[in-house]
């Protein structure tokens, strides 16, 4: 009865063992469980709140060589840019994207469209290209005089350049895999953009490696632009007795006043202006990025750019070394055209630029950054371009971020370079023959080197202390830029970014 | 020709050199430093613009390579 009693206290405790061992492997299997449903419940946001940066440029530039007068003339132009973006974390993959902005500018180049708005307005009609809708001179007594080195004051010497961009982001639940999708808008007086795009970017190796494909089309719309004399001939049937030259004195190159009659007398090289509105632009963009080691890490670029339609700039004036010089104002400075003494004569032109209707840009880039201590890191570029118009060229730059203050506060020291070579239809101010197919005196497509030195700040708030509207400062920085151009360019800009953070 | 053998052979060797490193996300601390991105700096987008007006060269730079402006 004893061994009987022990035998069913053995059993008891057998089983109770198991129900133990059962008890205990069940909530193992339940705490798993609850710990798996954890991680595929909880995902990090991508973006945790909603962002806005306030960005802010402006811009100067002095230059010899303004394209509007065929490579001769002031330069000056002043931009300032105020931007927003605005980042929304819809939810936690999915973040939308816009960014808004314009571009308020003056340019002495462009104001030149009509060099003769100094006299006051200009010719007769409305191609005088002052603010009014009249047909008559401001004052009809003052000389017609104009000069490419003189600033213009008609309604071309300023404009607006507006733009809108809203894009779309998705990531997937292990954030290994992005795509984005993306429409534009941008307009100005003479042209207006519609930019669609996408793209799709790959991680893997432990997110040590992205691969990521991009694909954009922009479709653009001239609202042409020319230069008052030419735009003012087909105006007036190509006569020169009515219309805006009448009453209008042409000198040739000795500064004696033409027969307006006769068969050699000024006129444009070609009888047609624009005749394509459209310029369309496809690019495909590979980029590839790598770890390298834990400071280190590679990009490397790769744009495909195929564009087409009207390539050129219609308010770019062309003058032929073959064909004679025409002149409005005064004769006695005919001499110094092309010197800033010059502030009274303007030739007439004989053509706008002209360029192929179809060009294949090819750049490659890459950046390494290095991260050095806690304090100083590297952020290095190089591209190299071409394209089938004949130009090649080589960027490079360097910027070493400095930490200050426990990385309150950041520097940004920064060099540039950058050099080119000419398009194959490039020559400068009458050195174009008039036997090409195409041409330009537009410097910005010559031979030159340009150096770029910058200085930036950047102020860090980690805890958004400081707050205005609801929104919580995350950073604020300001950054100038001194750009120098072997031609004589020089240009400076001061940009400045705040970041603020909803709570 | 010469230029695109160029550049499939440094995209071969970094995809090479990719497969011998895979730093852990703990070690990465350094990587994700906002300096180290390697995309460009949100405020250098109006230095960018205004070189694409100004240089015949554009692209390549994680920004725009051509279209949506009367530039280069």
């Amino acid at each position: 009865m004893e061994v009987n009693q022990e035998v069913v206290v053995v059993v008891i405790k057998n089983i109770k063992n198991k129900l133990l061992t059962l008890f205990c492997l069940g909530n193992i299997v339940v705490g798993f469980a609850q710990i798996d449903e954890n991680v595929t419940t909880y995902k990090k946001r991508v973006l945790e709140t909603t962002e806005v940066d306030f960005l802010m440029s402006y811009y100067t530039q002095e230059g010899s060589h303004a394209a509007v007068t065929g490579g001769v003339g002031n330069e000056e132009l002043k931009d300032i840019t105020p931007t927003f973006i605005v980042a929304i974390p819809l939810n936690a993959d999915d973040v939308l994207t816009i960014d808004a902005g314009i571009s308020a500018y003056s340019s002495a180049s462009s104001s030149n469209l009509n060099p003769f708005d100094i006299s006051g307005a200009s010719g007769n009609g409305d191609d005088d290209d002052d603010d009014d809708d009249d047909d008559r001179r401001e004052n009809p007594a003052s000389p017609v005089i104009g000069s490419p080195w003189v600033a213009s004051s008609g309604a071309s010497s300023e404009d607006v350049w507006f733009n809108l961009t809203v894009n779309y982001s998705h990531s997937s639940d292990d954030r290994n895999f992005i795509w984005t999708a993306d429409l534009g808008f941008a307009a100005e007086y003479d042209y207006t953009s519609i930019g669609l795009g996408g793209g799709i970017t790959k991680l893997f190796n432990q997110k040590n490696t992205e691969l990521g494909l991009k694909a954009q089309v922009y479709l653009d719309q001239w609202n042409p632009q020319y230069p008052t004399e030419l735009d003012s001939y087909t105006d007036s049937n190509q006569d020169l007795n009515t219309g805006y030259f009448s009453g209008i004195d042409i000198l040739n190159q000795s500064g004696q006043i033409i027969n307006k009659n006769a068969i050699d007398a000024w006129s444009p090289f070609k009888d047609h202006l624009v005749t394509e509105k459209g310029r369309n632009s496809y690019s495909l963009s590979i980029n590839f990025s790598q770890i390298l080691s834990k400071k280190a890490q590679l990009s490397l670029f790769l744009d495909l750019v195929s564009q087409s339609g009207w390539l050129a700039n219609p308010m770019q004036r062309v003058y032929f070394a073959d064909r004679a010089n025409f002149f409005v104002g005064n004769a006695a400075n005919i001499p110094n055209y092309t010197s800033s003494t010059n502030i009274d004569v303007f030739q007439l032109a004989d053509d706008i630029e002209r360029l192929p209707a179809s060009r294949i840009k090819t750049p490659f880039g890459m950046r390494l950054n290095y991260f050095i201590n806690e304090s100083v890191s590297v952020r290095t570029y190089y591209r190299f371009y071409m394209d089938d118009w004949g130009m090649k060229s080589h960027t490079a730059s360097i910027e070493f971020p400095i930490k200050l203050a426990l990385g309150k506060f950041t520097l940004y020291p920064n060099y540039r370079f950058y050099n080119q070579t000419a398009i194959d239809y490039f020559e400068p101010f009458e050195e174009h023959q008039s036997t090409s197919t195409y041409y330009t005196s537009d410097f910005d497509l010559s031979k030159f080197v340009s150096h770029q030195y910058g200085l930036g700040i950047k102020y860090l708030d980690i805890f958004s202390n400081f707050k205005i509207f609801g929104l919580g400062l995350k950073s604020a920085e300001i950054r100038y830029s001194s750009y120098n151009r072997s031609d004589g360019l020089q240009a400076n800009i001061i940009s400045s970014g705040i970041k603020f953070v909803s709570d | 020709m010469k230029y695109f053998k160029k550049i499939v052979l440094c995209l071969f060797a970094t995809l090479m050199l990719s497969s011998c490193v895979a730093v852990k996300e703990y070690k990465k601390v350094n990587i994700n430093d906002p300096d180290m991105q390697l995309s460009g700096l949100s405020i250098k987008r109006f230095e960018t613009n205004f070189q694409v007006y100004r240089e015949g060269a554009s692209g390549a730079n994680g920004g725009k390579s051509g279209g949506g402006c009367g530039c280069n």
